[in-house]
C-alpha cells in the first residue's frame, strides 16, 4: 500500500514521519507549484475555490508516483470540503485513477476517527504503536510551528532581509530528518537560538493580523506567501491559526469541553450572531477582538468562499475599527499585484501611526 | 396594525404562503417587496462586496425598497432543514449581513432554523419570533400550525397539480387563475433555484421564451419527493446540500427520463452550485439527454442567453425531427 495526501503547508512532514514508524509507504507529491496548479484547474469544475484546485492537483500527482491509497480531507461542516471527497472521487476516476479513496473527516469523529484511519492504513498495527508513532509526529508539528512563531516575530527586523527565511528552510528540513526525540529536541533548541541571535534593527514594526480562511492561511503557494512579503516591508505578522494549535484543540481539547474559540466568537457576537460555516465567524471576531493590538488586519479568502465573503461584508460595520485588507486567492492572483496593494496597505498603515503618535 | 415585510428573493420562492399565514395569524400585516427591477439590482449590488453573488445583491435590493414601508423585515437564518444537511453560508449570515450593509433598515425578525439542535430548540426559536407580537404561547403555536398547513397546501399546489411557485402563491392568494398548459412536443426540463427560475428580471424571462417557443416546461417542483431522493441516492449518495433537491435530483431525474433537453441555471460565484452542476454535467455526459447549463450575473445580457436557447432548441428539435424519421 502506497498512501498520497494533499499538501497544506509542512503537514506532510508530521504525517510522514507518522507514517514512517509504522513502515507504511508514503509518497510526498512535489510540493505545491505552477504545474499542481494547472493541473488542479485543468482538471477542476471552473467555480470552485483555490483549496479544492491545488488539493486535486496532489492528488493527481501522488497517483502519479504510484499512491493507490489516497487521504482526501473532508467531514461535515457548512463549506463546500464536505463535498470535495465526493467530487475529487469522480474527477480521479474519470483520470483513470482506481486504487482506494479515503476520506479523513475531521469535524465527526475527530481523535478516535483519525487514529482509526490510522489503524487501517497501518494495516492493522498494535495500538500502543500507532499511538507512539502519533505522538512523535505530533511532536514534529509542535517543534515547526514553535520555530515559525519566532520566524514572524524575526522577519520584519532582520538586518539583512531573508536571514531568516533561510533559516526556517534549514529548520524545516532538519525536522523532517530528525528521527527521535532527542535529535528534534536538539533542532528546535538549535534553531531558536540561531534566530534569536540574528542581527536586528532597533525598529518598532508595524503589527498586522492575518485571518480568514484555514487552507490559505497555511498554504504559503497559494497566499504568494505574504507573511514573508508583509516581513520584507517590516511588518510583524500575527497569526492564531495554527495546525499544531488546531490539533491541540480539535483533537485533544474540545471534546473535553475546552473551546479556545470562545473568546473570538464572544466578540462577534454583536455583528454576526451564529456559526456560518468555514472560518467567517472567527474572521470577524477577530477583527473585534484584536483591534486595539494590531495596526492592521490581512482578510484571506479564497476567491468564491462563501463564509468569507459574508465576513468580509460585515467587517466594515464594526465599531471596532481596523484598516482592512481582504486578499482574494485563485490561480489568476500575481505577485506584482500582490506586493503593490501590501505596499500601499502598509503606506497607510505607517502614516496613520504617525498622526497617532503626534 | 404591525407591518412585516417580506423581500422577493431568495427563500420566498419556497416559504412565502407559510410565513404570510404565520404573521397574519400573528395579527400582522405582510408587505411584499414588488417584483425585481434593474434599479434594484444596481442599488443591492452598491452595498455588497463585488463577489457576494447576484441572488444575495438582488436580496439587498428587495430590502432596500422594503425600507420605511414597513415596522420590520422577515430575514430567517436557515441553518438546516434535514438532519446532518447544510444550507450555504450566505443564508445563515443573511439576517447580520443585511444589518451591516443597510444599516437604515428597519429591525430584522430573524429567525434560527435548525433542525440539528432537535424539535424543541426549535419550537423555542419560534416562540421567540412571536414574542415580537405576543406573549401567548398558545396564539403562536395555533399561528404556527396554521402556517405549516398552508405550507402544506402549498406543496401540495405544486407536486399534483402541477403548478410553479408563482402559480401556486398566485392561487393561494387568489390574486389570478393559472392558465392551463398548451399542447406542445418538447418538453424543456430548466434545473436550479426556484429564485433563479422565477425571477423574470434574473434570468430574462426565460421560461416566457420557452413558452413562446411552443416549449412544455419541467420545473424541480412538479417532481416527488421520492423522485428527486431516488436521482440523488443514484448520482452522489446521500444529500449533504439543504437545496440540493432542485439541482441534482431533479437534474438526475430529467436526464434519465420525461425531458427532451434539460437547462440548468445557476449564478456565477455560487458555491453550492458549482459542484451541484458539475454533477449533473457529468451524469449528462452518460446519458443522451442534451445538458446546457446557463450562468447568471449582473452583466448577462439579454442577447447572449437569447442566442444559446435558440441554438439549443434548434438541435433539440433537430433532433426530435431525425428521431421521428428514423422511426417511420
Amino acid at each position: 500500500m502506497r498512501i498520497g495526501m494533499p499538501h497544506m503547508g509542512n503537514l506532510y512532514i508530521p504525517f510522514k514521519a507518522l507514517f514512517q514508524r509504522l513502515g507504511v509507504d508514503f509518497v510526498i507529491p512535489p510540493v505545491n507549484n505552477q504545474h499542481t496548479l494547472s493541473l488542479g484547474v485543468k482538471y477542476s469544475p471552473e467555480g470552485l475555490c483555490i483549496p479544492f484546485k491545488l488539493t486535486l492537483g496532489n492528488l493527481i500527482e501522488a497517483a502519479e508516483l504510484g499512491a493507490d491509497t489516497l487521504l482526501v480531507p473532508g467531514g461535515s461542516g457548512i463549506c463546500r470540503l464536505g463535498y470535495y471527497v465526493t467530487i475529487q472521487e469522480q474527477i480521479l476516476r474519470d483520470l483513470g485513477y482506481n486504487g482506494e479513496i479515503i476520506s479523513v473527516g475531521f469535524s465527526q469523529h475527530k481523535l478516535s476517527g483519525l487514529l482509526k484511519t490510522i489503524k487501517h492504513l497501518s494495516n492493522n498495527a498494535p495500538w500502543p504503536k500507532i499511538i507512539s508513532a502519533f505522538r512523535f509526529g505530533l511532536a514534529k508539528l509542535n517543534a515547526m510551528d514553535r520555530i515559525e512563531r519566532i520566524v514572524q516575530k524575526v522577519r520584519p527586523v532582520e538586518e539583512v532581509k531573508g536571514t531568516a527565511n533561510q533559516l526556517f528552510t534549514k529548520a524545516i528540513n532538519a525536522i523532517d530528518k530528525a528521527n527521535d526525540y532527542a535529535p528534534l529536541k536538539k533542532v528546535q533548541v538549535d534553531y531558536i537560538n540561531q534566530l534569536n541571535q540574528v542581527t536586528k534593527d532597533d525598529i518598532q514594526p508595524l503589527i498586522v493580523g492575518v485571518v480568514g480562511e484555514f487552507y490559505v492561511l497555511l498554504e504559503p503557494f497559494s497566499n504568494l506567501d505574504v507573511e514573508s512579503e508583509l516581513g520584507k516591508l517590516g511588518v510583524e505578522v500575527r497569526r492564531t491559526t495554527f495546525i499544531s494549535e488546531w490539533t491541540k484543540f480539535t483533537l485533544f481539547l474540545n471534546p473535553l469541553g475546552v473551546n479556545e474559540k470562545k473568546r473570538i466568537h464572544k466578540a462577534a457576537l454583536p455583528y454576526l450572531k451564529r456559526d456560518i460555516g468555514g472560518d467567517g465567524w472567527e474572521s470577524v471576531g477577530e477583527k473585534v477582538l484584536h483591534a486595539k493590538e494590531y495596526d492592521g488586519l490581512i482578510h484571506l479568502a479564497p476567491f468564491t468562499c462563501m463564509p468569507e465573503i459574508v465576513a468580509q461584508n460585515i467587517m466594515p460595520s464594526t465599531k471596532e475599527d481596523i484598516p482592512v485588507l481582504t486578499i482574494l486567492c485563485d490561480e489568476q492572483i500575481a505577485k506584482p499585484g500582490l506586493s503593490t496593494r501590501l505596499e500601499a496597505f502598509v503606506d497607510l498603515l505607517e502614516r496613520k501611526r504617525r498622526a497617532h503618535n503626534n | 396594525m404591525i407591518k412585516v415585510g417580506i423581500p422577493r428573493a431568495l427563500l420566498y420562492y419556497q416559504y412565502y404562503p407559510m410565513w404570510k399565514t404565520f404573521f397574519e395569524e400573528m395579527g400582522a400585516e405582510v408587505v411584499v417587496s414588488p417584483p425585481t427591477t434593474q434599479t434594484m439590482v444596481s442599488e443591492g449590488s452598491s452595498r455588497v462586496v463585488a463577489d457576494t453573488c447576484l441572488p444575495v445583491k438582488v436580496f439587498c435590493g428587495h430590502v432596500l425598497s422594503l425600507v420605511e414601508k414597513c415596522d420590520y423585515i422577515f430575514i430567517p437564518a436557515v441553518r438546516s432543514v434535514k438532519r446532518r444537511v447544510y444550507n450555504c453560508s450566505k443564508f445563515l449570515g443573511l439576517p447580520d449581513m443585511t444589518k451591516a450593509v443597510i444599516p437604515e433598515s428597519p429591525p430584522i425578525l430573524d429567525i434560527d432554523i435548525d433542525v440539528n439542535q432537535g424539535k424543541r430548540k426549535l419550537y423555542h426559536n419560534i416562540y421567540k419570533l412571536g414574542r415580537h407580537f405576543t406573549w401567548n404561547p398558545f396564539k403562536v403555536r395555533q399561528a404556527a400550525i396554521a402556517a405549516w398547513q398552508s405550507f402544506l397546501i402549498y406543496q401540495r399546489l405544486m407536486s399534483c397539480h402541477r403548478l410553479t411557485p408563482p402559480q401556486a402563491i398566485a392561487k393561494m392568494t387568489g390574486e389570478i387563475e393559472p392558465k392551463a398548459p398548451s399542447l406542445t412536443q418538447t418538453t424543456i426540463a430548466l434545473i436550479g433555484h426556484p429564485y433563479l427560475l422565477y425571477d423574470e428580471h434574473i434570468n430574462h424571462r426565460l421560461i416566457h421564451r420557452l413558452e413562446q417557443a411552443d416549449n412544455k416546461i419541467l420545473t424541480p417542483e412538479t417532481l416527488t419527493k421520492e423522485e428527486l431522493q431516488s436521482a440523488i441516492a443514484r448520482l452522489v449518495g446521500r444529500a449533504y446540500w439543504t437545496y440540493e433537491d432542485e439541482i441534482v435530483g431533479a437534474g438526475g431525474h430529467y436526464l434519465q427520463s420525461g425531458a427532451d433537453g434539460v437547462i440548468g441555471l445557476m449564478t456565477f460565484g455560487c458555491g453550492p452550485d458549482s459542484l451541484m452542476m458539475d454533477i449533473v454535467r457529468r451524469a449528462s455526459k452518460l446519458g443522451t439527454t442534451p445538458f446546457m447549463s446557463l450562468t447568471l450575473e449582473e452583466h448577462t445580457s439579454e442577447a447572449g442567453v437569447t442566442t444559446r436557447l435558440e441554438a439549443f432548441l434548434d438541435m433539440i428539435h433537430r433532433r426530435k425531427r431525425r428521431q421521428v424519421k428514423v422511426c417511420a
